[in-house]
């Protein structure tokens, strides 16, 4: 028994010797870059402008020492050939090494994701040692550059916290997709599906008078004033085949999560018209009642495709002051009228993937694999080119589970009486 | 042959077999399955493993039959020179399976973790570590093999959930890949990932008893189809077949993805299991090549070999020039021409058995 010890504790002083003189590098000799940002330069197709978001990792630690006063971030943008020798090219200003073993984000202008050439720059990204698939990506309406540079959370002043959180507050919510790299690649090369990603940006737009329904817009239309970040995340951007096409709504964004079986949501909080006052909306929670049930018939000339989508739904603003809990007709009149304004909300949305992207982000394909037995058949099929021409319908069936905490509300014409 | 060890019971035997061959799917002989069968790349080690059950019966008859190891079997069945024709040609495949296995978790080790470090120096701590657990003896690796094997099945296992909460079901369809014929057709070159069994039958003597091995080998072969059959099937179900194909060591990419919510980067912390694995796998490898050699070349303190094989494998392995390509083409071919060897020398070997008429009632043999 003595033996195994020895050399089990052989073998691990070996692995001692493995973690390397080499790679050995110590913490404080490394620039950590957290973000990085991708922009496109104008007349020039081999170079990009490369934007390093450098977190300091000595900022906000209970060991803070000397380094106390430091910034919680450096920035430095520069032009680059790839993002690879990039690293080097840092180092004229820089005074660390520069990995991206830490990288969480990638940020893309939106003009360099409707480039035919980036998807070019993005298989960069699977060849680097350094980065793994789970970093998210982000589409800036903006240059990157621009947009890295506004970054300025007031209250989480450590980036990569504040990414870590905002980004799972927008997933909880519905309002940005989950956008990684493991996704991005998998859903390019698959070739039938369209991909979504986080859609931000830094720079509002001008309010020209008319208040949007802050529940169906994109980033930038988000009207807000107050002392915090200039930064807003709002919707999606949409890729097919490796670029970017357009980018939908947060209402469409949330939409995709609930069609989509493979994107995980538990409930989001929504308004729609008030079907017994024109002036008023009103708040519900839609929750996900089970799963998705996808019907597709694609043997037929036309191919079908039933979803069936159980949702449960709590009223919590009643605005019209209407005495559901002891109306029992108006609480039908309220889910017929849900139903029908759900449905078409829908179905527009649909008809807009059908006609508009020509393919969509529901995760429908992988959905249409069950159908076929063998690969080349389902690429006979093509996808792409017959979701178009799909006869799509959508049945939701509502239950309401409640409405609100209290149920009852005073009548107002007696109230003011 | 120096026999004078202890001999290894149960446990150590199929711990031993287990960090032998389910190893592999921590190195790219996945996508040696993916690469052509695409979503039904998973089916293929279920598949296989039907197949292979055929020739390990006959092998298992025939050793039960004399209660001997292989080598000994071959040189009583073949004679002098057709039986060191046969042990050459299973030496000659174990040592270039052995070169190139080496070389591609150097390369693992070089291009997923770390970068910077010269690969002879990777290369020769490897080799230098291995060959210092198989110059020990084999009574000794099987008992490192078994207390090393328990970690390493929960590690693995805790990869295999994570993994779960991340994929996604609806990849395994289509569920007949590339159709059911390309299936079989494709699956019979890649039966030589449940080759290494063959190995097994050599060390025969170096197992308490026959029916010890009888029980272990089956035992370790029934643990080895499912750790790879999940871990195959994982790696689709995360990926995607078009992804998977284009990753070059799934198993690496994956534990660089998952993460247990607050933890990430955890590959830091499967990188120490795998990399005892890997010792092992290869100790007993050098191991059981060093046994062959010393009885090719009639040595009888056959240890003493070990660290000259090892030298020799390091020098080799390392010439290929960008090996992540090379060495997988050449593992490619050694794959192919393997799988017929493997498949019909034990039916050969049974058929000699049988014509000499040693499976008759007699109790004693050659």
């Amino acid at each position: 028994m003595m033996t195994t010890i020895t050399k089990s504790i052989s073998l691990f002083a070996m692995l001692v010797f493995l973690s390397g003189c080499w790679d050995q590098v110590e913490l404080e000799g490394r620039a950590y870059v957290v973000g990085l940002g991708m922009d496109k330069i104008d007349d020039e197709t081999n170079q990009i402008r490369i934007t390093f978001l450098i977190s300091n990792p000595e900022f906000g630690s209970l060991a803070e020492g000397g380094g106390g006063d430091e910034p919680p971030q450096e920035i430095i943008s520069f032009v680059a050939n790839d993002m690879e020798s990039a690293k080097d090219v840092a180092n004229m200003v820089v005074a660390k090494q520069v990995t991206y073993d830490l990288l969480r984000v990638l940020f893309i202008s939106e003009e360099f994701a409707k480039d035919p050439e980036f998807i070019r720059w993005m298989y960069d990204l699977t060849k680097s040692k350094e980065i793994r698939r789970d970093i998210r990506l982000v589409v800036s309406k903006e240059k990157a550059s621009t947009f890295i540079q506004n970054i300025n959370p007031l209250l989480e002043s450590r980036p990569h916290e504040y990414f870590e959180k905002i980004f799972e507050r927008l997933n909880a919510t519905g309002i940005a997709p989950t956008s990684d790299l493991l996704k991005f690649f998998r859903i390019t090369e698959s070739d039938a599906d369209l991909f979504l990603s986080i859609y931000g940006t830094s720079l509002q737009k001008n309010n020209s008078g008319s208040v949007q329904n802050p529940l169906n817009i994109t980033a930038g239309e988000f009207q807000y004033e107050g002392m915090t970040s200039p930064i807003q995340f709002a919707g999606a951007a949409v890729f097919k085949e490796g670029k970017m096409i357009g980018t939908i709504t947060t209402r469409e964004t949330r939409l995709a999560y609930l069609l989509n079986p493979t994107l995980p949501i538990k409930d989001i909080l929504t308004a729609y018209p008030d079907p017994f006052s024109e002036d008023h909306k009103l708040a519900i929670r839609v929750e996900k009642q089970g799963k998705v049930k996808t019907k597709m018939d694609l043997k037929k000339e036309v191919p079908s495709i039933d979803v069936s989508l159980p949702l449960a739904v709590e009223v919590l603003s009643n605005h019209s002051m209407v005495d559901y809990p002891k109306e029992a007709e108006k609480r039908e009149q309220l889910k017929k009228h849900l139903d029908d304004e759900i449905t078409k909300v829908f179905e527009d949305f649909i008809k807009k993937t059908q006609e508009e992207y020509g393919t969509e982000p529901f995760g429908w394909s992988l959905e249409a694999r069950k159908h076929f037995r063998t690969l080349p058949e389902f690429e006979k099929f093509d996808w792409m080119k017959t979701y178009p021409n799909m006869d799509i319908n959508v049945d939701i069936s509502i239950r309401f589970s409640n409405f609100g905490r209290q149920g009852e509300v005073p009548k107002l014409e007696e109230l003011r009486d | 042959m120096q026999q004078s060890q202890e001999k290894i019971g149960i446990r150590e035997y199929i711990a031993i077999i287990t960090i032998m061959i389910a190893t592999k799917v921590t190195d790219d002989t996945p996508i040696l399955f993916f690469d052509t069968l695409d979503t039904a790349g998973w089916i293929a080690p279920f598949f296989n493993a039907l197949i292979v059950v055929i020739p390990l019966i006959f092998l298992m008859k025939v050793v039960t039959r004399y209660n001997k190891g292989l080598i000994e079997i071959i040189d009583g069945l073949f004679g002098k020179y057709l039986g060191f024709l046969l042990l050459f040609i299973i030496w000659f495949i174990s040592i270039s399976a052995l070169i190139i296995d080496t070389a591609i978790y150097t390369d693992i080790i070089g291009t997923m973790y770390f970068i910077r470090t010269p690969t002879i120096i990777i290369y020769g701590l490897i080799m230098a570590v291995c060959a210092y657990g198989a110059k020990r003896g084999f009574a000794q690796i099987g008992s490192a093999a078994w207390v090393v094997y328990p970690y390493l099945q929960v590690s693995l296992l805790f990869v295999f959930i994570l993994t779960l909460s991340d994929s996604n079901l609806s990849f395994i369809h289509p569920i007949f890949g590339p159709g059911p014929i390309e299936i079989v057709k494709e699956s019979t070159f890649t039966l030589s990932i449940y080759a290494d069994f063959l190995y097994l039958f050599l060390i025969v003597p170096f197992i308490k008893d026959i029916h010890v091995f009888k029980k272990g080998t089956w035992a370790g072969f029934i643990i080895v189809i499912i750790n790879v059959g999940i871990a195959f099937l994982l790696f689709l179900l995360l990926f995607d077949y078009q992804s998977l194909k284009m990753v070059n060591y799934p198993f690496h990419e994956v534990i660089r993805y998952i993460d247990t919510g607050f933890l990430t980067n955890m590959e830091s912390f499967f990188l120490p299991f795998w990399a005892i694995a890997s010792f092992i796998r290869f100790t007993v490898y050098i191991w059981i090549n060093a046994l062959l050699f010393g009885h090719l070349f009639k040595i009888k303190q056959f240890e003493y070999v070990i660290p000259s094989i090892a030298t020799l494998i390091v020098f080799i392995g390392i010439l290929p020039e960008s090996p992540t390509y090379a060495i997988f083409e050449l593992r490619k071919t050694l794959f192919q021409f393997t799988t017929p060897i493997f498949f019909f020398l034990p039916i050969l070997i049974w058929i000699v058995a049988k014509l000499k008429g040693d499976f008759s009632n007699d109790d004693n043999n050659n």
